[in-house]
């Protein structure tokens, strides 16, 4: 048997030209309660990883550039 | 993947609510204590309150209620079936806590005096304290830990909490959800505030962290107390809650019903006897979605342009602030229209119903030096005010217990079945994914456990579940955090079952719809005016016990009862 | 180098201000121990932004040496960084916190005022009354505002005059609404007319709040002006008038209550219901029956629970 990649689209998006995460910053990554947020080795900014979210927005609060938006997964919208 | 390996007094195991407050009093109780507070996610920002919260819903203030009518209202809210010393407890430390929470920077809503701006929500007492402003809980929380000097390790899932030769705690396992190093922490005592376990059935969205509960809490706790033997009380008491439709936000009845908001049916009525959020308003809910009046709204739009504001800003930036963007994605304004609210899958919480890891006033669980508070511990109605006292008597009495209590010693084969336990998925190339293991899980609990309960939808259930252990067993994780989800998926089984087996073992129907056992539908005060314990037995699998309630301490006379009882079964009784 | 890999003290000393911030962020959830003597230079940052934050990151501190270096903030030129002086001063709660606020409490612009006003009312400290009954004049509401919170909460019967009369005639209806409010220390008779003039007032928030402060008082005189508040053409004002006149268990209201138990909005005959129990008074009993068949069950079980508190107190 072979694992399946099945493509979705995530709740959380991370505006690039507003991410500061090449200077330190990982707060997004550190208060999200699923872990579900990461810093992208190449690029240096945040995304979403896993489609795993509580839509609960301390990402967004407290992200000090206003670089994520959370929407309400599609599945509840 | 390394093994690390530490030592400390006290390990508490949760940061949400309970959790940091118990580290924060075991150290004030002995500075000299080596406190670990550990979180799967980041105590900067877990648990239920981490985005704060709108306010208390049981706050116990002289000259609004007392301890005694308090101890009351539980006890007729849960069918009398309480140790009552254990609400006291609560109800006594209730205002301290605040006191100290207040002091410490919490804001609740005070009047142009400074005095506590109590709501009256409940007929007989008041108990609702608004935090207009509760945003800062976590950071206030935090604040304390670091002024306690109490250590805190983040992203660290716990497993299991092993005991010793005399079934005494000797030490706490666990592993990193990000680099998968195997945590094996020795310890004297240990207290579980791992939250409720949200997470056993679906959300009718089918989005697996759609739930009510911060999907962090899926029984972890609830699974690790029981294999290190301890009892669980009441379990077939579910939680069930009244949310709104889709978004599995509270419907916040306690925040606008002093508004003058309310739940009403397809016709704008308020059809509701039972304001206590108890399973008998489940069920009053639950007949009035199925019984043709149907669906359940939340009513706000006869209120006063200024109330409405003041409700919104309440509602739309604490506790769950993405509600506002919900109801704008779907045009629903409170001025207009009202709300869709639908009644949601079951789970375990103490903090809105009555079921958890048995505790008693002390906060000690039947396993020595193990405590519990929170949503996790059996104390009925607690809420956010009785995880903070609970935590407080946790931590007090575990470091009292620490001071009697040396190290025992951790046995290699338990830790080294352990280790091997928690890496097995990550050591295979190909199997179940945990997500898989999960949602059939969470599917069948909906399919199966959903209150009406029927016995031989229970057999069924317990048959498929049985299965889905076996398929668990070849779960495969790809990386350390798809291993945390796979240490869940176990956790949520082992609830499933033991939401199945407390069920089958009381045959009368109890708490509205919380228990409500189609094939025995009546209540039955002869045979089950009782607790229930459900524990491992000695060949591994669940077994079930009646426990007698204990002696009350507050009597309730007949009047008290039958004024009581009217507010509540007024239907029936009128149709008799 | 990752930048993560800096200790945060020397994240704290980089040259790029981002970053500056964002170890002021990261801060208060390190390891580092003396969190305070690590954030006060920062106070002085040349860059606003990490100003505001380390500003914010003191929260909570009460050290003496942190609430002075922040008072003077209120000065900053960066409007983002006096909003969050304000919010963290007002968080405080000592009352060995005052003496730093002291200064801004007179003089400087209606916004130094209001912040540091609103700072010192949950201080509760005497040296704060003069001050507050300056600022009952002053020509700014908000400032007007703080000041009545700061004599509510300082419960001093020497202001019951003036915030009477700021309750009587301020320009401002919110102004007038807190300072009812703020009455709701003293039972004196005193307050009577303020209050009651506060049931007249035309902006029905300021009714409604006078209406639950006569409650809150139990002051029996105003019960004629409360059975009057019940033909308010507002609802909410006359829930509030029928709580109140529950709590002060108002025979004279009878009529006034059993007329809202036909009131089109089930929230006020619910209150009704509830407060013809707390009255107690036999003569209520044919109307309670009949509100057992209204179509709100909240009515019908008040109204039950009404009719079972009457029998018990005429056992
Ligand atoms: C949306 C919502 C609204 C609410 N509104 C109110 C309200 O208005 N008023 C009120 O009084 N109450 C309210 N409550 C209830 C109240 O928030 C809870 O009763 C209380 O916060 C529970 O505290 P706790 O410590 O038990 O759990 P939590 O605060 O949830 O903490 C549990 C912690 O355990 C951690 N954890 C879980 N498993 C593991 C593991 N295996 N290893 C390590 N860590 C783990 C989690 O990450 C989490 O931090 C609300 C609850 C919710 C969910
Ligand atoms: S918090 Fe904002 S700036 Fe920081 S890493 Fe996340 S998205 Fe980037
Ligand atoms: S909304 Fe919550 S769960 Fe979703 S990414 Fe942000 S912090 Fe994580």
């Amino acid at each position: 048997m072979t694992i399946a990649a099945t493509p979705t689209q995530v709740p959380v998006n991370v505006d690039n030209d507003k991410c500061i995460a090449e200077k330190g910053c990982t707060v997004c990554v550190d208060v999200c309660p699923l872990d579900v947020l990461a810093i992208d080795m190449l690029t240096k900014k945040a995304f979403m990883k896993f489609d795993e979210c509580w839509y609960c927005l301390p990402c967004e609060t407290d992200c000090p550039t206003g670089a994520v938006s959370v929407s309400i997964p599609y599945l509840l919208r | 993947m390394k093994r690390i390996d530490m030592e400390f007094d006290l390990v508490v195991i949760g940061g949400g609510t309970g959790g940091p407050m118990a580290a924060v009093k075991a150290k004030e109780k002995n500075p000299k204590l080596r406190v670990l507070l550990i979180d799967k996610a980041n105590v900067k920002r877990s648990g239920a309150i981490s985005m704060g919260m709108d306010g208390l819903n049981n706050a116990v203030i002289p000259g609004h209620a007392t301890p005694e009518q308090y101890v009351k209202e539980i006890t007729i809210a849960n069918d009398g079936i309480v140790d009552q010393e254990a609400v006291m407890a609560y109800a006594a430390n209730s205002f301290d806590m605040i006191n100290e929470l207040d002091r410490w920077g919490v804001k609740f809503e005070k009047d142009e005096t400074g005095d506590y701006a109590v709501r009256k929500v409940h007929h007989l007492g008041s108990y609702v304290l608004p935090m207009p402003e509760g945003h800062h809980m976590k950071k206030i929380l935090y604040r304390q830990l670091k002024k306690a000097r109490v250590e805190v390790t983040n992203r660290v899932v716990v497993t299991r909490v092993l005991t010793g030769a005399s079934g005494e705690v000797v030490a706490v396992m666990g592993f990193d959800c990000r680099t998968a190093d195997v945590y094996v922490i020795k310890t004297r005592a240990a207290v579980i505030s791992t939250g409720a376990a949200g997470r056993i059935g679906l959300p009718a969205s089918g989005y697996l962290m759609g739930t009510y509960e911060n999907p962090t809490n899926c029984g972890d706790g609830h699974a690790m107390a029981y294999h290190a033997g301890a009892d669980l009380a009441n379990l077939e008491c579910f939680q069930i809650n009244p949310l709104i439709k889709d978004y599995n936000g509270p419907a916040c009845a306690y925040v606008t019903g002093p508004f003058g908001g309310f739940t009403a049916n397809s016709k704008g009525e308020r059809f509701i006897e039972c304001d206590y959020w108890s399973g008998q308003m489940m069920m009053e809910f639950h007949n009035e979605l199925e019984g043709g009046n149907g669906p359940v709204f939340l009513k706000l739009d006869h209120l006063a342009e200024e109330t409405i504001q003041e409700i919104e800003t309440i509602l739309h930036t604490n506790e769950r602030p993405s509600r506002g963007r919900f109801h704008e994605k779907r045009g629903n304004d409170y001025r207009s229209q009202m709300v869709e609210m639908h009644i949601s899958e079951i789970g375990f919480c103490s903090g809105h119903s009555a079921s958890g890891i048995h505790v008693n006033a002390l906060g000690e669980t039947s396993v020595a030096g193990l405590y519990a508070a929170g949503d996790c511990a059996s104390v009925p109605h607690n809420y956010m005010l009785g995880a903070f006292v609970y935590g407080r008597l946790c931590g007090e009495n575990a470091a009292a217990y620490c001071a009697e209590h040396g190290q025992g010693a951790v046995d290699a084969g338990d830790v080294a079945a352990e280790e091997a336990r928690i890496l097995a998925p990550l050591g295979r190339t190909d199997g179940l994914t945990p997500f898989q293991i999960e949602y059939k899980t969470r599917r069948l609990v909906n399919d199966y456990l959903q209150p009406p309960k029927i016995t031989r939808k229970y057999e069924i259930a317990l048959r498929r579940f049985d299965e889905i252990r076996e398929d668990a067993e070849a779960m495969f994780a790809g990386n350390p955090h798809e291993l945390m989800r796979a240490m869940e998926a176990h956790s949520i089984l082992d609830c499933a079952e033991m939401a199945a087996r407390a069920s089958m073992f009381r045959t009368e129907s109890r708490w509205g719809l919380y228990h409500y056992y189609v094939d025995h539908p009546e209540r039955d005060d002869d045979n089950w005016f009782c607790h229930s314990l459900l524990s491992k037995g000695a060949d591994g699998a669940m077994q079930m016990r009646k426990k007698a309630v204990e002696p009350y301490i507050v009597a309730i006379d007949d009047e008290e009862r039958s004024a009581y009882q009217r507010l509540r079964v007024a239907r029936s009784a009128e149709a008799a | 180098m990752d930048i993560q890999n800096f200790s945060i003290s020397e994240r704290l000393g980089s040259l790029d201000a981002e970053v500056r911030r964002l170890a002021v962020i990261d801060l208060p959830y390190g390891d580092e121990e003396d969190i305070v003597s690590l954030l006060l230079p920062r106070l002085a940052d040349e860059d606003a932004a990490v100003r505001t934050e380390a500003v914010r990151a003191l929260e909570g501190y009460e050290e003496l040496e942190v609430v002075s270096a922040l008072a003077p903030m209120l000065l900053d030129a960066d409007d983002g960084v006096r909003a969050a002086v304000g919010v963290v001063l007002s968080e405080l709660k000592g009352s060995e916190c005052a003496p730093p606020l002291l200064p801004f409490l007179r003089g400087h612009t209606a916004e130094v005022r209001t912040l540091a006003l609103r700072a010192i009312r949950a201080l509760r400290v005497p040296e704060a009354f003069e001050p507050a009954m300056e600022a009952l004049k002053d020509a700014d509401a908000g400032v007007r505002r703080e000041a009545v919170g700061v004599l509510g909460y300082l419960r001093m019967p020497q202001a019951i005059g003036a915030l009477a009369e700021v309750a009587a005639l301020d320009a401002d209806a919110d102004v007038r609404r807190i300072a009812i409010g703020a009455i709701g220390y003293s039972s004196e008779q005193s307050v009577l007319p303020a209050l009651t003039r506060g049931l007249a007032d035309n902006a029905w928030m300021v009714r409604d709040e006078a209406a639950q402060t006569l409650g809150k008082l139990r002051l029996g005189l105003a019960i004629p002006e409360l059975v009057r508040a019940m033909q308010d053409e507002y609802w909410q004002v006359r829930v509030k008038a029928a709580r109140s006149l529950g709590l002060l268990k108002a025979v004279v209201a009878l009529p006034a209550l059993i007329d809202a138990l036909a009131h089109p909005i089930g929230n006020l005959r619910k209150e009704a219901a509830i407060a013809l129990g707390e009255i107690a008074d036999p003569r209520a009993i044919p109307a309670l029956e009949g509100a057992l068949e209204d179509s709100d069950p909240d009515v019908r079980k008040l109204s039950r629970l009404a009719l079972t508190a009457i029998t018990l107190a005429q056992k």
